[in-house]
């Protein structure tokens, strides 16, 4: 092995983090409340017209096809969604601290998918009625692009991110989203209430394929655009004249970025609610372990974080069984610590 | 050929740069020299294509404004003063990053050892493993230097000269280093390359550099070879203090000791 060249480990830690993913899923398809074997219904799959159980096949088809899959499914595509749109945002900034979740994006994209909970029926009716089931992402997308345009504004001068700035400005970014969707959730009826209560806390538990087809193709396009901005991300850890002294087209990449973290935050704001600190958590230790490189940090990230979401959605399915903790809660107790860990870790480096 | 032609440059309203005339031809060393604040390194900015100017500035006969930043990359490489990394790559990371432009002109042989051998120049051996934010001042320029040596390994390539452009380059170096440094901006020329360099050490300019520019107040004040420009008058003009430049008797080099300043 070459000194201070990690590729190696990367392309070895990708292998292990595919095995990873592969046996979350697995177990988490084979395993929940009800006493289903997804073991045998894929048997059966792949041996039909042989042993017939009837209504006790059915059954177990419905627990894994329409309740554990899809399940399984947004859980791969939220984790993959936001670890990713975290390290992209870190890669942009400049900083390991940028977070959809701390940084105010994902209250902004909140407030689109309120917005869209609230006046869906009245003002915003129109918009429904056009994109369907996809306005509701649609929204947080645009809540989402809103808010991270602006911090960049606010934190950027000359191609230099301030970490004060933008944590300062994120945190007022959020308070601003946070007061307009609490305008919208006085003005809600209490079925709406009910509805934004339960969205906000973050969960994977009402997986359907409806929310899957509004929030996959989304998601799926962002981690299909994401290794294209792998290079250009590393030169900008050098800082945005060096970037562009090595040929990358700064302003360009700063557009895709910024659009594709807005996107995946957006959409996965839309279908799961609040579930923090995935975008913090899974790209710093995947640094510490392989190293900033955009190009292996990155499909990384996304396998990580799909992994690292089924476990904290099993935890949450069971801690508390027969009833179930939101998701969000399961990664804030862990996600929060872990960030005043990092904090404490880099005070000396960084100045804030 | 790096030439400008009445080149200005506004930071904001203010006007850092007036009507500058620049030429760099390819097997050069050009220096540009001038007190703090002259506009030294704005005009170099304007160069790079990193700053938007009025004037013409060609780089092989083409406007730098109108290139795309791919297209200057595979021309030319820069050195900026200070480099802070916000993530921990190594030392061989970060110049591996120089490669990213993908035409560094090495042959096919050395290509994957060019971040090693980049190293080895500028006196960094056995340092690839090492994290770049723990090195020193003066070794994290000599590491961004390896990078920028990866971005245009070959001078010419493919018949086109290319530049390197040097904001200081030896500004937090010790004497044993400031020379290697130079001797690589030498060689690079020598082999048919371009160097701009910003430097502050009017000796090692006197040594190192074919052509002087004196920049003063965002003008040029001066321009020609060492011998022609670094003369008393004009260096106590734009300095403003007193020097005395003597002629070394081995190869007519000029050489310049500050007198006392009262």
């Amino acid at each position: 092995m070459v000194a201070g060249d990690r590729s190696g480990r990367a392309r070895l830690a990708f292998a292990v983090l595919m095995v990873l993913l592969a046996v979350t899923a697995a177990a988490s398809l084979g395993y929940g409340a009800a006493d289903a074997s997804a073991w045998r219904v894929l048997a059966g799959l792949f041996a039909p017209g042989g042993e017939n159980g009837g209504l006790q096949a059915l059954r177990q088809n419905i627990i894994i096809y329409e309740i554990r899959l899809p399940r399984v499914v947004l859980g791969i595509l939220i984790g993959a969604a936001l670890a990713v749109s975290g390290a992209v945002m870190q890669g942009l900034f400049r900083n390991p601290l940028a977070d959809p979740g701390i940084v105010g994006v994902s209250a902004g994209a909140g407030l689109g998918a309120i917005s869209v909970i609230v006046l869906g029926t009245t003002s915003l009716a129109p918009l429904v009625q056009w994109l369907g089931i996809y306005a509701l992402p649609f929204a947080a997308f645009l809540g989402g692009l809103a808010t991270t345009l602006l911090l960049y504004r606010v934190a950027t001068r000359r191609g230099q991110t301030s970490i004060a700035t933008m944590l300062l400005a994120g945190i007022a970014l959020g308070a601003m989203a946070g007061a307009f969707s609490g305008v919208l959730v006085f003005w809600a009826d209490d079925r709406q209430l009910r509805d934004l209560t339960f969205w906000g806390l973050g969960s994977l538990a009402g997986a359907t394929w409806t929310k899957i087809a509004a929030a996959g193709p989304i998601i799926v396009a962002v981690l299909l655009t994401a290794p294209f901005l792998a290079r250009g991300l590393n030169a900008m850890a050098l800082g945005e004249a060096t970037a562009n002294h090595l040929g990358i087209p700064v302003q360009r990449l700063k557009n895709v970025a910024i659009v594709a973290v807005a996107a995946a935050t957006g959409a996965s704001v839309a279908v799961s609610g609040g579930i923090g600190f995935v975008g913090i958590v899974v790209p710093h230790l995947l640094r510490l372990l392989i190293g900033p490189d955009n190009r292996y940090l990155l499909p990384c990230s996304a396998l990580l974080g799909a992994s690292l979401l089924l476990i904290a959605d099993a935890v949450s399915r069971t801690i508390v069984t027969p009833a179930e903790l939101p998701i969000g809660i399961v990664t804030a107790a862990v996600g929060g610590p872990f960030f005043l860990w990092i904090l404490l870790r880099r005070r000396g480096v960084i100045d804030l | 050929m790096i030439e400008a032609n009445d080149v200005s440059v506004f930071i904001g309203k203010q006007c850092i740069v007036t009507g500058v005339d620049f030429k760099a031809p390819p097997g050069a060393l050009a220096a540009v020299v001038g007190p703090n604040g002259s506009g030294k390194t704005t005009f170099l900015r304007s160069l790079t294509g990193e700053l938007p100017y009025s004037g013409h500035i060609a780089i092989n006969g083409a406007e730098v404004s109108a290139l795309k930043p791919w297209r200057l990359a595979a021309m030319r490489a820069v050195l900026p003063q200070a480099t802070n990394l916000s993530f921990p790559f190594t030392v061989r990371e970060v110049v591996g990053l120089g490669l990213s432009s993908g035409r560094s002109g090495a042959l096919a042989g050395e290509g994957a050892r060019l971040p090693e051998r980049a190293l080895a120049r500028v006196d960094l051996d056995g340092f690839a493993g090492r994290f770049y934010q723990e090195l020193s001042g003066g070794e994290q320029q000599r590491v961004q230097l390896a990078r920028v040596l990866c971005q245009v390994w070959a001078p010419v390539l493919e018949g086109v000269p290319r530049y390197l452009f040097l904001d200081e380059p030896v500004s937090s170096l010790d004497i044993k280093h400031q020379l290697i440094i130079m001797r690589i901006a030498r060689d690079f020329a020598a082999r048919g390359g371009g160097v701009i360099a910003i430097l502050h050490d009017l000796n090692l300019t006197a040594m190192f550099a074919d052509v002087v520019f004196v920049m003063h107040r965002g003008r040029l004040a001066a321009a020609g070879t060492p011998t022609e420009v670094l003369r008393d008058d004009i260096i106590a003009r734009v300095f403003e203090c007193d020097m005395k430049v003597g002629i070394l008797p081995r190869g007519d080099m000029p050489f310049v000791l500050p007198q006392s300043a009262a």
